[in-house]
């Protein structure tokens, strides 16, 4: 039982191998076969070990415990492990039909779950620097899978800035070992208030959270996110918005709960970034006119609003942020997804020149319906959940409750100028959408009506939190969710559709990759000043 | 050798990839800072007239294992990283014609 994490890093990369080297004619099944496994396993190692997640720390070949590698899960880390089963259930059964897999593109898809796998386990720091710099290395293959110019282009800025970004992470590991003899993540959080004031581990702090904040597309280093995502496959953006891009944020968790036994004030800094990543994220997103980078300057915004949620030492907003996590991954995959059929379907991405999506696709029409509606937070869906939690914690400070209203209008306007797409009449009468296409569509759907619903049951039973407080059932929030698509329905009818000033600016906007890495340098700075001086 | 030393390396090439304008130049940039932190954890594992860690009766006087292992996973990431990027900066030139940033990037819905 207690080998289950080996299991779940070693079924998906053994099932790529299998499909790469022998190339079986039943490929897709292969592929399967190992998530069936993995899902069942996964399955039975929760039920074993729910009443007591100490005792699953698990230390390869009876070593010692400081010089070991090991593996452990808690709470957080196994529902990440669901829903990245689920996610890549879901992502494998859109393909199915689609005759886009070849061997190659499964080798690496299935590679990455592994990987994934192991980030989300790991219990020690060196081993979290190469799962993380393994993932870089096989989303950078995902993205320029799709052999164009601007495939490639995004590749090499994310493999580059990434890269730097993880061996800074690499700096901070080393100077931890160097202070503590150890890299297993247990013995240094007990040890932690022994030396948390010591200069060289507030460094490591700020050189592991400014690596984090490029894996996680935080506010200055953000720029690869909208390259990598809106140029990728349909599929892998899907996969990259809703999951992978939130291992950045996991390790934030994990390296706070590392830190948890030193006070060095992290609420402020991280909020503000969160919140200027999020207005940031929102203002870009106005702009576009891409699909696929509206949605891709959206996940941005969101996680803006995830980190807003995670950087408050308040366990309900700091839950909030966690729990948008899980609403994010599956409302954007939802989009990315319909996304993905949309542009196949009428062979371009531009936003005003597909209409009559409603009449030629309506399946996938509701579908997307169902996510926007989530995105932008209304009753019902998983969206307004994690939103209104996040909402009732920081009520009584003005100004972070309207930076999030702010946000919340924005959000709204971008997409009632997507909704667009739906009007008009029928333009093409062909079949459009492929049934697995439209099953894997129609999951994540239910899933964003369930978590929108059964909140209440699913989180005390998952992680044991009480969410009664929350009401769907009352006028002030319908109410207040129609306040707000108005307001963005106004803000787009008079300024956005008619592309004033400031909006083709904010369009054209772009930043090239020395000053990306300008700014990393400065984020560093900011929190070297902010950590280590102050 | 002090650590200064390689924090030196380090920004050298932090230094590189916020200044230089070239493709190439960016990702040997990044060998660089890599090259850097090798030398950093090394060092700090290392104190003079250490002997190698391998184990002999005495087990006196033994330099810290742990940084080598570790650091040779290091460089085998670090050269998948370059070869791939690389091979990306090969099929650049290929499509753009240009191994320079500014024009790279400026070309839009370039096929």
């Amino acid at each position: 039982m207690i080998f289950i994490p080996v299991y779940l890093i070693m079924v998906p990369i053994l099932a790529a191998i299998i499909i790469y080297l022998f190339k079986p004619a039943k490929m897709k099944y292969v592929g399967f076969a190992g998530q069936l496994i993995i899902t069942i396993l996964a399955i039975l190692y929760y039920n074993h070990f729910s009443g007591d997640f100490e005792a699953t720390t698990f230390v390869f070949g009876g070593w010692n415990e400081r010089i070991g590698i090991s593996l452990s899960n808690d709470p957080i880390s196994m529902s990440f492990i669901f829903l990245t089963l689920f996610t890549w259930w879901m992502i494998m059964i859109y393909l199915f039909e689609k005759g886009k897999m070849n061997h190659t593109f499964i080798f690496f898809f299935l590679f990455l779950e592994g990987v994934f796998f192991g980030l989300l386990q790991t219990n020690d720091l060196f081993n979290m620097f190469v799962f993380l710099e393994l993932t870089t290395l096989l989303v950078t293959v995902l993205i320029a899978f799709k052999k164009a110019g601007d495939s490639f282009r995004a590749a090499l800025y994310y493999i580059l800035l990434n890269t730097a970004g993880v061996l800074v992470f690499l700096i901070g590991v080393i100077l931890i070992y160097n202070v503590f003899g150890t890299i297993n993540i247990n013995v240094i959080t007990e040890l932690m208030p022994l030396y948390s004031d010591e200069i060289i581990i507030k460094f490591a702090y700020v050189l592991m959270m400014s690596a984090i904040a490029v894996k996680s597309a935080l506010f200055p280093v953000f720029t690869w996110l909208p390259k990598a995502h809106g140029v990728a496959q349909s599929a892998i953006s899907a996969l990259l918005s809703g999951l992978i891009v939130k291992g950045g944020l996991y390790l934030f968790i994990r390296i706070n709960e590392m830190y948890s036994g030193a006070n060095y004030n992290h609420e402020t800094f991280f909020f503000a970034v969160g919140a200027l990543t999020a207005i940031v994220g929102v203002m870009f997103a106005l702009s576009q006119k891409d699909m696929k980078q509206v949605l891709a300057y959206h996940t941005i915004s969101q996680i803006g609003i995830m980190m807003m949620g995670l950087s408050s030492s308040e366990s309900q907003v700091f839950y909030g942020g966690l729990l948008h996590i899980f609403n994010h991954a599956l409302f954007k995959s939802l989009l990315f997804l319909g996304a993905g059929i949309i542009i196949k379907v009428y062979r371009t991405k531009k936003l005003t020149e597909i209409r009559g999506v409603m009449r030629t696709m309506p399946w996938v029409s509701v579908f997307m319906i169902i996510g926007m509606l989530s995105i932008t937070g209304a009753p019902l869906f998983n969206g307004f959940i994690s939103k209104s939690i996040i909402k009732y914690g920081i009520q009584d400070s003005g100004i972070k409750y309207w930076i999030l209203f702010f946000v919340n209008v924005g959000t709204a306007t971008s997409f009632i100028k997507m909704s667009q797409i739906f009007f008009g009449p029928k333009s093409l009468s062909y079949p459009m959408s492929k049934n697995t296409q439209n099953f894997a569509l129609m999951a994540f759907g239910f899933m964003c009506v369930l978590l929108g619903n059964l909140y209440i049951p699913i989180n005390q039973g998952f992680f044991g939190i009480d969410l009664s407080y929350i009401h769907i059932f009352e006028f002030a929030k319908f109410f207040d969710y129609f306040l707000t698509l108005s307001l963005g329905f106004i803000f787009y009818k008079f300024v956005i559709s008619k592309d004033y000033r400031p909006v083709p600016d904010i369009r054209n906007f772009k930043m090239s990759f020395e000053t990306a890495n300008i700014l990393f340098l400065g984020l560093l700075v900011a929190m070297s000043v902010y950590f280590v001086w102050m | 050798m002090d650590p200064i030393l390689s924090f030196i390396v380090i920004l050298i090439g932090f230094y590189g990839l916020a200044t230089s304008k070239n493709i190439i130049k960016s990702v040997f940039m990044v060998t660089i800072i890599e090259s850097g932190v090798i030398l950093l954890f090394l060092n700090l594992g290392n104190f003079n007239g250490g002997s190698i860690p391998i184990y002999n009766e005495a087990l006196i006087d033994i330099v810290d294992p742990l940084p080598q292992a570790l650091m040779i996973t290091t460089i085998v990431i670090g050269s998948t990283v370059t070869a791939m990027a690389l091979m990306l900066s090969i099929k650049i030139f290929h499509y753009y014609g240009s191994i320079e940033w500014v024009e790279i990037l400026s070309k839009e819905g370039h096929k």
